[in-house]
């Protein structure tokens, strides 16, 4: 019963789950064995992908123009209407404990050689679910970003990966994040170029970096560092 | 399933995972027409599809980041979150079938080859495999996937008991899976 009859049960459970038959006891089941159970939760993905086959017959219908301005007005609502500086708020939570980590940093030496003047800008990094946070210290000075991991890490056998982009640009490689609680890297030309909004994010990837130039593993998350200036 | 411009769509996804505004306007106009084709599928008024895919692309918005972990490929994860908004809509209840679920769900590590094969080889079978079954239970799996019809309603839709129903719904999911890896 174990080796014929238990794949077919949990294969048609899997299928009842991805068509929204389960109710009830059988949908929490269900929904527990999403979470713990790998073979489960691959075949619900495997059925997903099969069922949604079922819609290759239909032709793309174009949507009116009024749908995309609503969706954008909803996401980006503060993207036009709100001057940086409104954002201000924000940094307040994170002001003390960038702080501590520029003493930790000029402490610890990182900081040695006589900086030139730039300014010095702190965000943090924090998944949806708070299971990875990332502190960020973009030093324009020497165009370089301190990372310091305060919660969660690459799986194991993959990297860390630090990505940036400009408003409006492409999400570029800022450099590999093998190992470590913290790391310092130099940013490339064209993020160091970045004038307004900076856009830091952090994936996981296997090791040697996202073959592709883009985040091929999870994204924990992003954040937007805004009035970005090499001048002080 | 279209498997050309499979990279841009996924490269998009990444992208906007990574905040980018511009790749998720493309990414939207690449991908609207058909989601939007889902969405009136399901619900048939255009007022509430445009609600239900402006509702799809917050959550794509929302959880780009996790789209790698679920192991879908990229059309396919698109669709399953407007078809399940959808449906959630259709049945006006937000709960149980949330893209929420993703979270909770066991990373894959990237496409199996099995997902590979399903998602190239497969995925044009299935109009063939259901039409190898009777036509009552393809309709039936048509009306759970595409109307969110419960086992109640199918039930009462083709006059048989609940577990009859159950029983008939089962059997054609496994040969349906079956067909599909001959």
């Amino acid at each position: 019963m174990t080796t014929e009859q238990a794949p077919d049960q949990m294969d048609v459970k899997a299928a009842e789950y991805a068509l929204g038959l389960l109710t009830g006891e059988e949908l929490a089941e269900a929904k527990r064995l999403l979470a713990t159970d790998r073979a489960f939760s691959q075949a619900v993905t495997d059925w997903e992908m099969r069922l949604a086959s079922m819609t290759d017959d239909l032709a793309p219908v174009a949507p009116p123009p009024a749908v995309k301005q609503a969706l954008f007005a909803e996401l980006f609502p503060t993207a036009e209407r709100k001057p940086w500086w409104a954002k201000l708020w924000l940094w307040q939570g994170v002001s003390a404990l960038s702080v501590l980590l520029l003493v930790f940093l000029l402490s610890s030496g990182l900081g040695s050689p006589p900086p030139e003047s730039g300014p010095l800008y702190t965000a943090e990094i924090v998944s949806e679910a708070g299971d990875f946070r990332v502190v960020a210290v973009v030093d324009k000075s020497t165009n370089e970003v301190f990372l310091t991991r305060t919660a969660g890490a690459a799986p194991e056998g993959r990297i860390l990966q630090v990505w940036a982009h400009g408003e409006g640009e492409p999400a570029t490689s800022v450099g590999l994040w093998p190992e470590g609680d913290t790391v310092r890297i130099a940013m490339p030309q064209e993020i160091a170029a970045v004038e307004g909004i900076l856009t830091l994010g952090v994936s996981e990837e296997p090791v040697g970096g996202s073959p592709t130039g883009s985040p091929t593993g999870r994204v924990f998350g992003t954040v937007d560092i805004p009035g970005v200036s090499s001048r002080l | 399933m279209k498997t050309d411009g499979r990279d841009e769509i996924e490269a998009l996804i990444a992208q906007t995972a990574l905040g980018s505004q511009t790749a998720f306007a493309d990414l939207y106009d690449a991908t609207s027409g058909k989601l939007f084709a889902v969405c009136l599928r399901v619900l048939t008024e255009r007022a509430a599809a445009e609600d239900a895919m402006q509702e799809t692309y917050v959550k794509v918005w929302k959880n780009a980041g996790r789209y790698q972990v679920t192991g879908h490929s990229p059309m396919t994860w698109l669709i399953t979150i407007a078809r399940n908004t959808a449906i959630d809509r259709l049945r006006a209840r937000h709960v149980d079938h949330d893209l929420a679920d993703y979270s909770e769900r066991l990373p894959a590590p990237g496409l199996s080859p099995e997902q590979a094969a399903i998602a190239h080889s497969e995925a044009k079978r299935i109009t063939q495999c259901l039409d190898e079954l009777d036509a009552d239970r393809r309709a039936a799996i048509s009306g759970a996937y595409l109307q969110g019809q419960s086992y109640q309603e199918l039930s009462e839709q083709f006059d048989v008991p609940l577990n009859t129903m159950r029983t008939w719904l089962r059997r054609s999911l496994i040969a349906l899976r079956e067909c599909m890896a001959r």
